[in-house]
């Protein structure tokens, strides 16, 4: 039998737009929490995953700068260049197959340190696309184009979707707006205006997996997918979703869930794009009373690479602080442009 | 205390195969060139060494008009407008400029090619697609 995987851990530093301290630094104090939170301590970590994007640290191999801090020196760690969910994806395994009892997830970046968007143009082709100066906000604004052909409401939509995310967020990484003031806002990638996007700053997140067998007591980490569209814009159907539908038809299967009966109490997705909100509801068809973006996601505050690790630390405390503990979550991550990897995660609650 | 750093390595991208194809075809031709993958049915744009769908190496290279339609674009305010365009003889679109003003497009819109005077094997030698006159479209 598959071993559980438990959510022992939590630990994040507060999303900030310039967050002065170093990234061990940041990713210390991420990973300071999480063994707290689980009350352990480094020498109980049996093997270690860490997500981080060289070109967003402006270092390569950036898993080297961190490998003290995250407790890795003599130990077992692996590097995930995607969505901080993908880490917990890995981690997941590392504890399902039995190799490890105790593994720490830990995800960074600091998109202060240089031009985000300017540094996205070099996961393009760099042949038929980077010398264009094609970056994610560019494919995402071709996106949201084809979204709103025919559709004289979208962009009100989803303005609302920002202002309503925005607005629930305690610490929002951009001032809450009305609708009125983002359909206003500076256009970057028209129909895409500034109050449309995920406002970036830096982050780090630390969580600790743990299989059942510890003892440890949390949220259960049932089952986990992922999927990847093809690179080129042109070669993909932009309008929807699949590679998520995919993604959690595969979390689905490993959480033993029939994915048409699966029910999520909540609904945590990262939408770094307001229409990409519209494009998660419609994939993943979720009934009403689901409650989505409990913190104000994403579209609230985004760290990339962080940003789906971000959305299970909001699930699991959405999770532990369910009354009847017995509730069920899903997990959502992206990364490349528009969103070329997709990760689901099926969280569930223990029932009191 | 910060230190401030600006990265800058010369790099040399290989085109590869269908690429330099490509390429050269937009510098000697003024041709934009495709793929046809036989067991998808599908001419890809632009040329590739393999089809993304099926992984099939066994592509027929085809010329793909200088026309070509608007699939989606983007208006970028200080870094011009981009788009999807879908050559025409290709079924799939590819990203590339477009050359006028936002309120000169709509999706659907008839294109043309618009390739630079001076060229030397580089995508940009495709300077971007503008709206085709000849079409009421
Ligand atoms: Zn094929």
């Amino acid at each position: 039998m598959r071993h559980q995987v438990i959510i022992a851990g939590l630990g994040d530093t507060e999303s900030a737009l310039e967050d002065s301290r170093s990234i061990p630094e940041m990713v210390l104090a991420a990973v300071q929490t999480a063994l707290a939170d689980a009350g352990i301590d480094y020498g109980a970590i049996d093997s270690v995953v860490t997500a981080s994007v060289d070109l967003f640290d402006g270092i390569t191999a950036s898993n080297i700068a961190v490998t003290e801090v995250v407790g890795a020196v003599m130990k077992p760690e692996t590097r995930i260049s995607a969505d901080g969910l993908a880490a917990i994806a890995h981690g997941a395994c590392q504890i399902w197959s039995g190799a490890y009892e105790t593994v720490l997830v830990v995800a960074h970046a600091k998109t202060s340190m240089a031009r985000y968007q300017e540094l996205t143009q070099w996961a393009m082709d760099p042949i038929h696309v980077q010398p264009l100066g094609v970056d994610f906000l560019t494919c995402a604004g071709l996106q949201a184009r084809l979204l709103a052909h025919g559709d004289a409401g979208a962009d009100r939509r989803w303005a609302q979707i920002a202002a309503d995310r925005r607005g629930r967020a305690s610490r929002p990484l951009a001032p809450a707006s009305s609708v009125e003031e983002i359909l206003a806002s500076k256009p970057v990638a028209l129909p895409l205006r500034q109050g449309m996007c995920a406002p970036m700053g830096d982050g780090a997140c630390a969580i600790v997996l743990r299989g059942a067998a510890t003892g440890a007591q949390g949220p259960v980490l049932r089952g986990i997918g992922y999927d990847l569209e093809p690179h080129a814009l042109g070669d993909r159907d932009l309008t929807h979703w699949h590679g998520l539908e995919r993604a959690l038809q595969r979390a689905c299967k490993t959480a033993e869930l029939q994915r048409a009966y699966a029910h999520f109490d909540f609904a945590e997705p990262s939408c770094l794009f307001a229409h990409e909100e519209e494009l998660f509801t419609a994939a993943v068809k979720l009934r009403e009373d689901t409650e989505i973006s409990a913190d104000g996601g994403l579209l609230a505050a985004c760290v990339p690479v962080v940003a789906g690790m971000s959305r299970l630390a909001t699930a699991t405390r959405q999770l532990r602080g369910a009354e009847d503990g017995g509730r069920r979550a899903l997990v959502h991550g992206t990364w490349g442009p528009v969103a070329q990897g997709q990760v689901v995660a099926i969280l569930e609650g223990t029932p009191l | 205390m910060m230190r401030e750093e600006s990265i800058r390595i010369p790099f040399r991208f290989a085109a590869g195969r269908a690429g330099s194809r490509m390429l050269a075809a937009l510098r000697d031709d003024k041709q934009i060139l495709g793929s046809h993958c036989p067991v998808c049915v599908r001419t890809l744009a632009p040329a590739r060494p393999f089809c993304p769908e099926c992984g099939g190496e066994n592509l027929k290279t085809v010329e793909l008009g200088s026309g070509a339609v608007l699939v989606s674009w983007t208006d970028m305010p200080g870094r011009g407008l981009f788009a999807l365009v879908r050559p025409d003889g290709a079924d799939t679109a590819m990203i590339h400029k477009l050359l006028g003003q936002s309120g000169d497009f709509h999706i659907g819109a008839r294109l043309r090619a618009v390739f630079a005077a001076e060229r030397r094997g580089h995508i940009a030698d495709l300077q971007g697609f503008e709206p085709d006159p000849g079409s009421a479209a």
